[in-house]
């Protein structure tokens, strides 16, 4: 066995190694980032349920609610879609899972609207020409109320105009630690497929100003609310991905230590004996 | 003096980050879009939009009201009363100086721009009138004002 050849054995050695460390300290990192993501998560996602209520309420309580928002109200041409991804790599098959169930939907429309969220989805959409209307590059765990309101905000407005007839939203919701499923949701119209006899109730209620308001309100607001679900939702998504990646990836690297450093063992062992071979050998021949 | 046994209303006050406050109360005081309405145990069950202003809670046998800016949302009035808005701040924890940052560069903008555009102008003027509140609502909060 050449020298050359346990010299580049050890030198793959080194390199394996810092490559374990680093996945290993990713991985470390995206598990308290994780941990992070899903307290806000699970708190926010606690009372998402009282606006989608209310809404149903006043949808089973009254018959005045404006059509506007409601499935049916219009004919649907243009639809907009919601696409969350992540904007950093390393993270399985995360965003490509998010951007395959995304072009599912869209190859049904001929002319899909795309609003991203995360650059990775932003950069694929573009490369492959769809029509992206807004990005926002900020990265979901920084994602603040505020910046959901204000996002939503143009989509309710073209909604409102009639540029667009429907609101797609396309997202990751979160199973487990290990579970992930990239998931749509249509959020406009509102879909009226709720169950009349639950929800019906006995009590006169006071709407204020009027019932119409109350329901124009609910709904941009049920669409903003949800957004930033999805979206804390998503960056939950992404970091346990991460840390799932990470911690293929570090074993995948102490596997693969394990076997390289068998080989340079063996490598070396045969050398020695090699050489003894020779010494002994040598001095048969001279004696 | 001891009071008579009040009737408690349970109050959730859920902001879209967190359960702000959770609690059985005797009286929420809050500004709705046609001015402040105060809702006790038994009210008439309702549904009501909130404007950008003050959140006024009376906990059982205490002498004040536990105060709050909250920056618009609605109110469900049933069995119980589930406040929802977008964003809430006790008045202990106002940061006025952020405030008075905040109001002046809404005013600021609103004196310089005077013909921009509808949404962009009702956007700020919102967010000076939720300056103004929690400004208000913070003097109010330090000079231990007692409206009981």
């Amino acid at each position: 066995m050449a020298s050359s050849d346990l010299q580049a054995v050890k030198r793959r050695i080194r390199s394996v190694t810092s490559m374990e460390h680093i996945t290993n300290a990713m991985k470390l990192v995206s598990a308290a980032k994780l941990r992070r993501a899903k307290t806000s998560f699970e708190k926010s996602n606690q009372y998402l349920h009282f606006i989608t209520d209310s809404i149903a309420e006043i949808f089973n309580n009254t018959g005045e609610v404006p059509e506007k928002y409601l499935e049916g109200g219009r004919e649907i041409h243009n639809t907009c879609y919601i696409v969350i991804t992540s904007s950093r790599g390393l993270c399985g098959s995360f965003n490509s899972n998010i951007i395959k169930i995304a072009e599912e939907e869209m190859a049904k429309d001929e002319n899909p609207l795309l609003f991203t969220i995360g650059t990775r989805g932003r950069d694929h959409f573009a490369k492959r020409g769809y029509t992206i209307c807004q990005d926002v590059a900020t990265p979901p765990e920084n994602f603040t109320f505020l910046d959901s309101q204000e996002l939503s905000s143009p989509i309710i407005e073209m909604y409102d105009k009639g540029e667009i007839d429907k609101v797609v939203l396309v997202y990751t919701s979160y199973l487990s630690q290990l579970e992930q499923a990239a998931t749509k949701v249509q959020l406009l119209p509102f879909s009226a497929d709720l169950d009349p006899e639950v929800m019906k109730q006995n009590k006169e209620v006071e709407y204020e100003p009027s019932v119409g308001d109350v329901f124009n309100y609910l709904v941009p607001k049920y669409m903003e609310t949800m957004l930033y679900g999805a979206i804390i939702e998503s960056a939950t998504c992404e970091h346990a991905a991460r840390r799932m990646a990470m911690e293929n990836a570090t074993d995948n690297a102490r596997e693969m230590l394990g076997d390289l450093s068998l080989y340079y063992n063996r490598a070396r062992q045969a050398a020695i004996t090699n050489e003894l071979i020779e010494v002994v050998s040598g001095s048969e021949a001279l004696s | 003096m001891a009071r008579m046994a009040q009737n408690l209303v349970s109050v959730e006050v859920i902001t879209p980050e967190k359960l702000f406050y959770k609690g059985d109360v005797e009286l929420v005081i809050c500004r709705t879009l046609t001015g402040d309405e105060g809702f006790m145990a038994g009210h008439q069950w309702a549904t009501k939009l909130l404007d950008i202003g003050e959140l006024r809670i009376k906990e059982e046998d205490k002498d004040q009201y536990l105060r709050a800016a909250v920056a618009g949302g609605f109110i469900d009035v049933k069995d119980s009363i589930v406040i929802y808005t977008d964003a809430a701040e006790w008045a202990q924890d106002i940061d006025a100086n952020r405030a008075q940052i905040a109001k002046e560069r809404a005013e600021k903008w609103l004196a310089d721009n005077p013909e921009e555009d509808e949404a962009e102008q009702l956007k700020r003027e919102a967010a000076l009138r939720r300056a103004v509140t929690r400004l208000t609502i913070y003097e109010a909060g330090t000079k231990k004002i007692n409206t009981l």
